[in-house]
């Protein structure tokens, strides 16, 4: 037992004696709290790698306010707890900006500490409005848009542009992200005319087999137009293709979740099926740069863009430094000050507007990528007619 | 009437799901006393053979791309390897320790297989399409029913009949049942202990496999997770059944499918998203009502 | 022959011990001084109180419980219902009572009222569970954390549903986890040199004879019951001010894994397995964190791949387990066999 005692002791101080490198004072420090390991790593490497991008573009034009942009990360190893320590980490190591985890709830601890030491803090792509002052505090922002305007434009879209009035929700209660798409298909709803809800029903992501909700939408007197169907990977697969294989042919309306093609080989003749998307991985963005971007991004990971969830990582660098430009500062007050004067600031990735009330994006523009006999392409680009007030998503 | 033999289904065929995984976890507790929480993760590992490894977003298929009458044999004997490589190198040397240390073992286990592939295949779910005309809906007396389920329930029929007919004609399986009843007993009877309980890990692998088989084909996505969901459920049916009874274990999995089929369909929409606080309170209620499980095999009773 | 000393004075050394094992990370803390290892050391102080809390229940009992996470849920929203701002409040979370709404109260009673919300969500709920033992309770506590997560996941007007409820206000100093933790292993202590501790105890070993000589063994489960269920309360209180944001998935599975993998690893039928359970493990831990980052070795940085952290823990639980089946304390509890106490230790080998 003694001996057990010696072993842990000595072990913990080696391992608090074991020091971490500081970056020299010249240079401006970007840190990235995010998750190199664990589930969430799938999500925030491509959107890391994409702000990589960035930084490297900066630093050849000649570097920020003249100086260069270093770059320091901690592992938050998709635990809220770790996040807490990797967000500390970052800051000791004098990170003027904290990047944090792509999701809400694991970036939360992070932007929590980087909040309480007075630092700006990013969300690499949340889409929950508490992921800027509502949530974590007045100094966060979130490079994405959020999840109710992707329900409310697929909504609209689908009403203008597909005539389609008999809507179904299907909602998997899984995420606060899957309940905004619907929470903004909700919102969208009374504003269309002759639009009708006729039914709506619950599922959890983790269901192998979704065959009851299925059975309740074929009883239905009439197929519905569309399918507001609000769930993200890896739920969503498969709730499709019980859809499709219980012959169900109306329209499938999603979020951003189930963007990018990778899935699409699990549905192979899947038909009738819109995604939002702020930039279009399949090479067709109308926007030339974009593809431009693609390829840099090939050449930087080599492989092309999974989704359009790399997209924010860009924005988010991208906005940030101009805000830090404009404030000839990178000190968190006046850098939040340039950004929350931002309308309509033009990005690669569609316009980002942020005020005093809201640091995300309450409206935006969406490429829509209809999905026809399993393969993904670029068919139109929308923009929701208003913007969901502030008021309504915070009391969602 | 229709809407009735729809629900049936759709009960019968998760019901099937939850009882192949029952009986996976009732075999390997009938003869070692394991609950064996990797089973969720020898599950997992099965889907995954079907890749190659690569943490890009899209799947490499690699063996899903064989032709069924290879791939099932492979899959299941992936599986059936695995689960007999755990007994040779972790459980075997806990055979007198106590149940607890046993479960934490196996825990750990299923947290190394995990997270091997989570390092080879990074966690974001992959999609491959297996037998996707399976998908197709057959039409049974005006329902139109997914032939899948049609053949999920058959399936399972065929494996319990071939594991009773196993159990009960043949010597492994008679050692089984011995073992399953009084291993101790059965040992000095000249039963040959660590060949049927390596027998037992075979079966319990192979059973594994066909589950991640049919969840593959059903949804169409492998993921990190996908065993984890079925194996507790299956785990709470073991015990509900009685624990160490395969009769019972097959019973509560469908019961337990049959009342989460029930509830979606029955609990109004605002209470819908809580459907599994009822089930797993019905679960209490049965535990309450039959403490031993609904078949509570004898050498099961408490002494007090 | 000398007097006998009371059970009290023989077993008084375990619980200084322990609490010089925490007092030691406290002074390591304080000594570094680096945000990220404050954090550390935070963390460790919160699974201890998690699994001494466990250990309360499970070590005197042998029942192994899977729901105690559930305890820990509630205690972590009660302390956020609590202390979070009534402005902020009344926003995210609406459905509360006016009462909760409108109080914001300091840290260290909230804390103590997130216990006591769970200790006594415990004794509602133990009364119908106690009646069942071995693998039934088990699982029907697994039951009770499923009821409870579905419930916190999707209540919104009270729990706000899945979504992280933040707010919460975050403590970073380490000595008020320390008192918790210190706390949690006196009472665990006390409890299991108490009449009911050894009684249940007695029940765990030999239920025919305990209860044959009188032992009622389902109240003494039920004292048990809602013990651990305070202190796991306490340590759900303690997690959510360590980060400041609280979510049930948090508290589900694998939190209860791992608080159990500690509490076996140490040797479950002890305090001081629970301890060092987690004491062992998060050193480990940290070590090969330590090493995924890459350590540098004369020169020249030894990385190893990230995500090679939990593999490694997990086989060497196993190896432990192999090594140790009855956990690293094999089940026993540690105690001052050297001077000035000799005499006294003597006395309780005997």
């Amino acid at each position: 037992m003694k001996k057990l005692l010696t072993g842990v002791a000595g072990a913990t101080v080696m391992m608090a004696a074991l020091g971490t490198g500081v970056a020299k004072a010249d240079d401006i420090v970007v840190g990235f709290a995010t998750a190199s390991s664990g589930f969430m790593q799938a999500y925030d490497k491509p959107a890391q790698d994409a702000a990589m991008i960035r930084i490297d573009e900066i630093n050849k034009a000649g570097g920020l306010l003249g100086k260069q942009i270093k770059t320091v990360a901690a592992d938050t190893k998709t635990d809220r707890a770790e996040g807490a320590k990797a967000g500390l980490e970052v800051i000791d190591k004098g990170a003027s900006l904290v990047v944090v985890s792509c999701d809400y709830d694991f970036g939360a601890p992070a932007a929590l500490a980087a909040e309480a030491a007075g630092k700006v803090s990013f969300f690499l792509c949340a889409e929950s409005i508490k992921a800027g002052i509502q949530g974590v505090g007045p100094r966060s922002f979130s490079a994405s848009v959020l999840a109710a305007v992707q329900g409310a434009t697929m909504a609209e879209w689908a009403y203008n542009k597909k005539k389609a009035r008999n809507f179904y929700r299907l909602l998997d209660t899984w995420t606060e992200y899957n309940k905004g798409i619907c929470d903004g298909f909700d919102w969208m709803m009374p504003k269309l005319k002759d639009a009708k809800l006729v039914g709506q029903d619950t599922f959890k992501n983790e269901d192998t087999s979704i065959a009851a909700q299925i059975t309740r939408i074929k009883s239905l007197p009439q197929q519905p137009d569309a399918i507001m169907l609000c769930s993200m990977m890896p739920g969503v697969v498969s709730a499709v293709k019980q859809i499709r294989a219980a012959g169900i042919k109306s329209m499938i309306l999603n979020g951003s979740g189930v963007s990018g093609g990778y899935w699409l080989n699990a549905t192979p003749d899947l038909s009738d099926f819109y995604v939002p998307d702020q930039g279009s991985v399949y090479g067709d963005d109308p926007n030339p740069a974009v593809n431009e971007f693609n390829k840099k991004y090939k050449a930087a990971t080599g492989g092309d863009p999974s989704s359009q969830y790399v997209y924010p990582g860009y924005v988010m660098i991208d906005v940030w430094a101009k805000a830090v430009e404009r404030a000839k500062t990178t000190d968190a007050d006046a850098v939040v000050k340039e950004l929350e004067k931002m309308k309509d600031e033009k990005t690669l990735f569609g316009p980002r507007t942020f005020t005093d009330k809201i640091h995300h994006q309450n409206r935006g523009r969406y490429l829509i990528t209809e999905v026809k006999n399993g393969k993904p392409g670029v068919v139109d680009e929308w923009t929701i007619s208003e913007p969901i007030p502030v008021e309504y998503l915070v009391k969602k | 009437m229709t809407a009735l033999l729809q629900i049936l289904f759709d009960a019968l065929s998760l019901g099937s799901l939850y009882a192949l995984g029952a009986i996976g976890i009732a075999l390997i507790f009938g003869v070692m006393r394991l609950v064996n929480f990797a089973h969720g993760d020898y599950i997992s590992f099965c889907v995954f053979a079907l890749l190659w490894p690569s943490i890009d977003a899209a799947a490499i298929v690699f063996a899903g791309q064989l032709p069924a009458y290879l791939l099932i044999p492979i899959i299941l004997a992936t599986g059936a390897c695995l689960s007999m490589l755990s007994e040779i190198l972790v459980f075997r040397r806990f055979r007198n320790a106590n149940p607890a240390t046993m479960m934490i073992a196996s825990f750990a286990l299923g947290f190394v297989i995990k997270y091997t592939l989570l390092m080879l295949f990074s966690s974001r779910p992959k999609s491959i399409d297996l037998w996707s005309e399976l998908a197709l809906p057959v039409e049974i007396l005006d329902a139109r029913i997914p032939l899948l389920q049609v053949i999920t329930i058959i399936i399972t029929v065929l494996i319990l009949a071939a594991l009773v007919a196993f159990l009960k004609r043949t010597r492994f399986g008679l050692e089984m049942r011995a073992a399953a009843e009084n291993f101790t007993m059965a040992r000095m009877l000249g039963v040959r202990a660590n060949a049927v309980i390596l027998l037992a890990f075979a079966i319990s692998g192979m059973l594994a496999a066909s589950i991640g088989l049919i969840l593959v084909t059903q949804t169409g996505t492998v993921d990190i997770q996908m065993g984890s969901s079925v194996m507790l459920v299956a785990f709470i049916a073991t015990v509900i059944g009685g624990l160490g009874s395969l009769p019972g274990a097959v019973v509560a999995g469908f019961l337990i499918g049959g009342i989460s089929v029930l509830m979606q369909v029955i609990l109004p929409l605002d209470v819908r998203p809580f459907r599994d606080a009822f089930v797993y309170g019905a679960v209490i209620v049965v535990l309450i009502w039959r403490p031993n499980g609904l078949f509570a095999p004898r050498s099961a009773k408490q002494r007090v | 022959m000398t007097e006998r000393p009371s059970i009290f004075m023989r077993t008084l050394s375990t619980p200084i011990i322990l609490i010089m094992v925490l007092v030691f990370f406290l002074a390591l803390a304080a000594l570094v001084n680096s945000g990220p290892f404050n954090q550390v050391v935070i963390d460790a102080m919160v699974k201890v109180t998690l699994v001494v809390g466990l250990y309360v229940f499970i070590g005197n009992s042998g029942v192994i419980s899977f729901g105690h996470i559930g305890f820990t849920c509630l205690g972590a929203y009660a302390t956020a219902w609590l202390t979070i701002p009534p402005m902020m409040k009344k926003m995210s979370l609406p459905g509360l009572p006016d009462l909760i709404l409108e109080t914001k109260l300091p840290f260290g009673v909230a804390i103590v009222l997130g216990g006591l919300f769970a200790a006594l969500f415990a004794l509602v709920v133990g009364k119908i569970l106690m009646r069942l033992s071995g693998i039934a309770a088990s699982i029907a506590t697994f039951a009770m954390l499923a009821v409870i997560n579905t419930v916190y996941s999707n209540w919104e007007r009270v729990t706000g549903a899945t979504s992280s409820v933040v707010g919460i206000p975050i403590v970073r100093v380490v000595w008020p986890y320390f008192l918790v933790a210190a706390a949690a292993i006196l009472i665990a202590h006390l409890y299991s040199i108490s009449r009911s501790g050894l009684a249940l105890r007695a029940a765990r070993d030999e239920a025919i004879a305990a209860s044959a000589s009188g032992v009622d063994i389902g109240r003494e489960r039920l004292t048990a019951f809602v013990i651990s269920a305070f202190i796991a309360g306490l340590g759900g209180a303690l997690s959510a001010h360590s980060v400041g944001v609280v979510t049930p998935d948090t508290f589900y599975l694998n939190l209860t894994f791992i608080c159990l993998s500690m509490l076996v690893v140490g040797g479950m039928n002890s305090l001081s397995g629970a301890v060092m359970g987690v004491v062992v493990l998060s050193v480990i831990i940290q070590v090969l964190r330590q090493f995924e980052k890459g350590v540098d070795i004369g020169g020249s940085i030894l990385a190893i791949p990230n995500g090679l952290q939990e593999i490694t823990i997990g086989i060497v639980m196993v190896v432990i387990l192999i090594a140790r089946p009855s956990g690293l304390t094999r089940n026993t509890e540690i105690v001052w066999r050297g001077w000035p106490f000799k005499r006294v230790s003597a006395a309780a080998e005997s």
